[in-house]
């Protein structure tokens, strides 16, 4: 990188660069006061922006109809992660029906890149990157997020389901 | 000795050998589901055709005679038509689980798909739903719909096992392996269908969902299990060890293994292993405690220092230690601690042997060079009489099959100081107090060695990897209790250690003449 340096005579003459920038602040100041819809800032955290649901942010693990988890601890996401930030372990259900479920399903959110892989490597649509773009937590222990974070926490109000349909799917003989 | 052709290649091939074992001969890559090579043919996967010349249709090569000239292909079109239809067939009804099912990673069908297959299935019915998760037995579960028939887990319960508790029932597409009734799949032997099946319905209830195939690596070992000394793969990870699956030696094992064998790898892992070495109460790392032991092991005369060996260690190991305790220490109260006497000479008939010991021959084989010939007796009424003072014990690591474990543990901490090594945890040991020192040892996966097995084969061992690094082995054991320093091997720093020996040295660059010097032009 090369250093300009302006030597000239009129540098030296600070004053008029400060009250020119300072005449901008009162101009912005002057509007918000009078107009005050106008204003381009947010009151964060009591304002939040809503980005498009397509946006990649927080982790989503989906459920079906009945609330359970649709993970099928395959951990091909796990495999897929390039930051290797997944751990899962697999246990086997009660209903044969389900067979092989998650009993641990953790993300470590501070190594997790936000790349979607896990979602592409997902089969049965069982993990999302939601809309949610919040990571702030208080300890260290906050940012592995767990099954109960990733598909019951409160902003998703029981859990998300997705519009692939098993017993559709057993119907029509896939 | 016929010679054939195969893709274009000369081989000659054993008298009455199929194409298949000639392929494996030549080294040519022939898919097969139902055929092994350690159980008969039944030719129903239909999946190993071939072309051969002169005949007009295609063959399957595990049910085809090699003859003198025959020219066998199975790269040419017609083949690899054939294969895809016939692995259409075999897909009709195979559900897409490969999310839940253990075997994806390592499934024939998978791999044999994406070779031959990647096509729209034609098929306009709907699958055939079978049963699912149907528990067989102790140790495996079915899973019916997954099943391609191709009947290898039947025919190993008839011919090897000779169990007959499989069969294969119902007529068409709605055929399904099952057991006979009141008969669950439990022999001894009951693991090698799963090993067998090319495909996820026979899955073991151990291994079931425990990890992904993909996240493991394998190493050769020789089973820890029993004296027959089954040659066998490994699967471990960071985590530790998850499964064992038999190798082919046809000496030794042919292509199975028991199932008690397929648990030797659980006393290899962490949570089940002593981590910290114990001198007289204080914890320490564990060569620091064999160190401690050395002590009084110097302080007692020669007479009264025994050492108790269990036939689980390796050739190299025995060697080291016997030899330390006779020319050391000068004593020759070395005994063998045999257990369950009673049964060590029986057999089953196909692989597993009463003597639980890996290396009991190795073990004979190395106190009869050293001349030793104390009998257990011996050191009872030494132990008894006061005579034996400080007793050394090199203890088992399979510990299940020591079931008078706790009462010989009584016996020997009559002794006024005793060394135990050993490298599974054990609640009787760690509650003993007083002069007694805990060493851990590693296990047989994590040192090189020899196993001499009971027709007296030598089989060298590997290290395949590391579950407690601080651990010691019987040889290092030796040393430390010699009151001599553990030797390290280094590598001298900053040197190449890939170098060929041929390799130009640096000393011989710089007599290079055709430098440019200033001023020399």
């Amino acid at each position: 990188m090369s250093v300009m340096q302006n030597n000239s005579e009129k540098s030296k003459w600070y004053l008029p660069g400060v009250l020119g920038g300072l005449s901008v602040t009162m101009k912005h100041m002057v509007t918000n006061l009078l107009n005050r819809k106008k204003m381009m800032t947010l009151n964060y955290p009591e304002e939040k922006y809503d980005y498009s649901p397509r946006f990649k942010g927080n982790h989503v693990l989906t459920v079906k109809k009945d609330g359970s988890l649709r993970c099928t601890a395959c951990m091909l996401c796990a495999t897929n992660c390039p930051a290797e930030c997944i751990k899962i372990v697999a246990a086997e259900h009660n209903d044969p029906a389900v067979e092989k479920f998650p009993i641990a399903y953790e993300i470590d959110i501070l190594r997790c890149v936000f790349c979607g892989f896990c979602e592409e490597a997902c089969p049965v649509d069982a993990i999302r990157l939601g809309p949610e773009w919040q990571t702030p937590a208080v300890n260290g222990g906050q940012f592995i997020y767990d099954i109960n974070h990733l598909a019951y926490r409160p902003n998703l109000k029981g859990g998300i389901q997705t519009h692939v349909d098993d017993e559709e799917r057993h119907k029509q003989g896939i | 000795m016929p010679k054939c052709t195969i893709n274009g290649k000369e081989v000659e091939v054993k008298e009455g050998s199929s194409i298949i074992e000639a392929m494996q001969v030549s080294g040519d890559r022939i898919a097969h589901y139902c055929w092994h090579p350690g159980l008969s043919v039944a030719g129903v996967c239909r999946l190993c055709v071939v072309e051969i010349e002169g005949n007009p249709r295609v063959q399957i090569a595990c049910n085809t005679m090699v003859t003198e000239g025959m020219k066998i292909n199975n790269t040419s079109e017609k083949v690899k038509d054939t294969v895809k239809w016939g692995l259409d067939f075999h897909l009709i009804n195979h559900p897409l689980d490969c999310p839940i099912c253990d075997q994806a990673g390592e499934c024939g069908l998978q791999d044999q798909y994406m070779e031959y297959g990647k096509y729209d299935p034609e098929m306009a019915e709907a699958k055939v739903k079978k049963h699912k998760v149907v528990d067989l037995g102790p140790t495996v579960v079915l899973d019916s719909e997954r099943c391609i028939l191709c009947s290898r887990c039947v025919r190993f319960t008839e011919e090897v096992s000779k169990t007959n508790e499989l069969g294969l029932f119902n007529r068409g597409d709605r055929t399904e392996i099952g057991t006979h009734d009141g008969m669950p799949l439990d022999n001894k032997y009951s693991l090698n269908t799963v090993d067998i099946c090319p495909v996820g319905a026979l899955t073991s209830k151990d291994f079931r969902f425990r990890q992904r195939v993909w996240y493991l690596k394998d190493g050769d070992s020789v089973c820890n299990g029993c004296s027959t000394g089954c040659n066998i793969k490994v699967y471990y990870n960071k985590e530790g060890l998850f499964r064992i699956k038999p190798v082919y030696n046809e000496q030794v094992n042919g292509h199975w293994m028991c199932d008690s064998g397929r648990n030797a790898y659980k006393f290899v892992n962490r949570d089940a292993r002593l981590l910290k070495g114990v001198a007289r109460g204080v914890e320490m790392a564990p060569g620091a405690a064999a160190k401690n032991a050395n002590e009084v092991l110097k302080n007692t005369a020669g007479d009264a220092i025994a050492l108790v060996l269990t036939a689980q260690y390796t050739l190299e190991e025995y060697e080291a230690i016997i030899k330390t305790f006779v020319e050391e220490f000068k004593t020759k109260k070395v005994f063998f601690w045999i257990n369950n006497k009673e049964t060590f000479d029986s057999f089953d008939g196909l692989l597993s042997r009463g003597d639980k010991n890996p290396n009991t021959k190795g073990l004979l084989k190395v106190m009869e060079k050293h001349g030793i010939t104390a009998t257990w007796n011996d050191l009872s009424a030494g132990l008894a009489n006061g005579s034996i003072k400080t007793v050394v014990v090199a203890g088992p690591e399979n510990q299940v099959v020591f079931p008078e474990y706790n009462e010989r543990l009584k016996e020997l901490s009559k002794a006024q100081n005793l060394i135990w090594m050993q490298s599974g945890k054990n609640e009787a040991l760690s509650a003993l107090t007083g002069n007694v020192w805990i060493i851990p040892m590693k296990t047989f996966v994590e040192k090189d060695g020899t196993f001499i097995n009971y027709s007296g084969l030598e089989q060298k061992i590997k290290k395949v990897t590391t579950v407690v690094s601080e651990a010691l082995t019987l040889t290092e054991a030796a040393l430390l209790l010699a009151g001599k320093n553990l030797a390290m091997p280094m590598t001298a720093p900053f040197m190449p250690t890939n170098q060929r020996p041929d390799q130009v040295e640096l000393e011989h660059r710089k007599k290079n003449e055709f430098v440019f010097r200033r001023g020399s032009l």
